[in-house]
């Protein structure tokens, strides 16, 4: 009786004896959601483009990051230093398509996914050969980044809630509100769609392969860009968050590889899920679940529904 | 088809649109074309007809640049190509359908045609990111150009039906729309009638037939069905093991002996 009460009555309860505090954690599962979101984005744009499940771009996101931090502390000005990184990236996408992609044509899945492995130690390589492996700070107030908090006073009680928080989630919001109708609606956005669903066919009505691949990694890129600036100001530019990519796992399988939408949902539900298991019900398992819960939860969407919550269904006629 | 008009067609010799000549094509050991020639003349439906085997599908793909043939030379609106890629052939007005049909089975009717579209919008990247502007007007001006199709081909009831849950005789026809919509000089069908009911092969020999006359567009065919390819083409070249046995109008080809052995087979 008393494990059933801590699991289905207690935590409401707490929810309810409390709810500014619920409403921090919420909050704060939300901002965490949103990054994992952000990440999980990256999957899904080359995934939709080519079905490459790129496993490189938890390492972009550092790269991106590095890179922007790097060329920040060679003197430049930050918006200068940004500019060149969206110009890296560029690059990145370019090599990426004439030295991985254009040799592999036609392989199968697999090898491309191997591919990116590959390409995952080389830029961990590269990039501690260029700018060291030590953590580094992000240039964020040189951004225009704002910090400090905004008090919210609700019910005799304080909410605290980080400015930068909110300006990710405003960035956050625009960035996929214009990638949706960017895939939906635009020439570009529909040949993307073209050239994962048939090679052939999207040749056959003029559309290039190689041009294809490197807008969608650029755009990867670009996204990867963001996701490290919003990460590594909450804690370090560190080869350590490539690592927190991996969370964007549970987030595909729950959301739908080849969905945006998808990404975004499962991200916050991954998020706010991690955080209101700890708080609530974390000490009937010893705490320290929110490392596992999203796995967890990943793992039971795998066996009821495989394409995840918004991912396209999938057609078979026999 | 009236039969004067196909006479009268080929009485005054249109200028040659597409010439194949002498054209091999190897697979390792496996020679799949051998010295074929023949050429497609503009404004007539020109049918490449053959046992299965004979390497029709090869021609095709040669012809829009998936395959890219060894030895000759294939000469599109007088010029002749080097080894191009398929979406430099389909820039330059080659279209083409599928044997086994290939369209983007995840999106609509509507997306699919569109995307046929393609190479006729070219507002760029920045303002696609932005979907603002010129590249919003494009594409409206576009949607309409497509609304026509779907209305010439009968398929406004499946306009926003993911494609991959349509019967077969509707993908096909959505795969010819795909292919109408970039405005061909050439258009390539390769068996459009293949595993088709009667009514359905009724269906697609009438639209084949109003591509040619409403819109001018010449029509390269294979098909196997002997009835719609007399009744359709204007001209008909036949491949066996890959070389060409016969080149002419629907009745030579139907009385030429080499043609008959190759269909009903010879003791050798």
């Amino acid at each position: 009786m008393d494990i059933l009460y801590a699991i289905f009555v207690d935590p409401f309860v707490q929810m309810g004896a409390n709810p500014v505090f619920f409403l921090k954690v919420m909050w704060e599962g939300l901002v965490a959601g949103m990054l994992y979101a952000l990440i999980a984005l990256g999957f899904v744009l080359i995934f939709k483009a080519s079905s490459v499940f790129n496993f490189a771009q938890g390492i972009m996101v550092v790269f991106a990051a590095l890179t922007l931090v790097g060329l920040h502390a060679l003197g430049l000005p930050a918006y200068v230093a940004l500019i060149l990184t969206i110009a890296v990236m560029y690059a990145l996408a370019l090599g990426v398509e004439r030295l991985v992609l254009r040799p592999l044509v036609n392989q199968p899945d697999i090898i491309l996914f191997m591919a990116t492995i590959g390409l995952t130690y080389f830029l961990v390589g590269f990039g501690e050969f260029v700018f060291g492996g030590d953590p580094k700070q992000m240039i964020t107030s040189d951004l225009g980044l704002p910090h400090g908090i905004y008090r919210f006073h609700l019910m005799h009680k304080v909410l605290i809630v980080q400015k930068l928080d909110v300006v990710a989630a405003i960035i956050a919001v625009i960035m996929v509100t214009g990638l949706a109708i960017f895939f939906n609606k635009t020439r570009i956005g529909r040949a993307l769609r073209a050239v994962a669903d048939d090679h052939q066919a999207a040749l056959s009505v003029g559309i290039s392969l190689n041009q294809i691949w490197v807008i969608v990694w650029f755009a990867a890129g670009l996204v990867a860009l963001v996701t490290g600036i919003m990460w590594s100001a909450k804690s370090d530019v560190s080869f350590a968050l490539q690592i927190v990519a991996l969370k964007a796992l549970p987030v595909l399988i729950l959301g739908g590889l080849t969905s945006i939408p998808g990404a975004i949902v499962g991200g916050l539900i991954i998020g706010v899920g991690e955080k209101l298991g700890e708080l609530y019900w974390g000490r009937l398992l010893g705490g320290g679940i929110d490392a596992w819960l999203a796995y967890f939860i990943a793992l039971a969407f795998l066996l009821f529904r495989p394409q995840g919550l918004f991912g396209e269904k999938i057609i078979e006629r026999v | 088809m009236p039969a004067d008009s196909a006479a009268v067609k080929a009485a005054s010799q249109p200028e040659v649109l597409l010439e194949v000549d002498n054209v091999s094509l190897a697979f390792g050991g496996v020679q799949a074309i051998r010295n074929v020639s023949f050429d497609i003349r503009k404004g007539e439906i020109r049918a490449i007809i053959g046992p299965n085997g004979a390497g029709k599908t090869s021609m095709l793909n040669c012809i829009n640049g998936f395959y890219h043939p060894q030895v000759g030379t294939i000469t599109f609106k007088g010029v002749k190509r080097a080894d191009m890629k398929p979406h430099d052939a389909a820039a330059q007005g080659i279209s083409r359908t599928f044997q086994n049909i290939a369209l983007f089975a995840g999106m609509t009717t509507l997306d699919n045609i569109m995307s046929g579209r393609n190479l006729k919008m070219n507002k760029n990247f920045f303002w696609q990111l932005l979907y603002f502007g010129p590249a919003r007007d494009e594409e409206i001006a576009h949607r309409g150009k497509v609304e026509e199709i779907i209305d010439f081909l009968e398929i406004q009831h499946i306009r926003k039906t993911p494609v991959g849950q349509l019967p077969y005789g509707l993908q096909k026809r959505v795969e010819l729309g795909r292919a109408l919509a970039a405005e061909p000089d050439l258009l390539l069908l390769d068996e459009p009638m293949a595993g088709m009911n009667l009514e359905e092969k009724e269906d697609m020999s009438r639209f084949v037939i109003d591509v040619n006359e409403q819109f001018g567009t010449t029509i390269a065919l294979i098909e196997h069905d002997m009835g719609v390819v007399m009744d359709l083409s204007n001209r008909v070249v036949v491949l066996d093991h890959g070389e060409k046995i016969a080149d002419g109008t629907p009745d030579e080809v139907k009385s030429n002996q080499d043609v008959i052995d190759a269909y009903l087979g010879v003791a050798h």
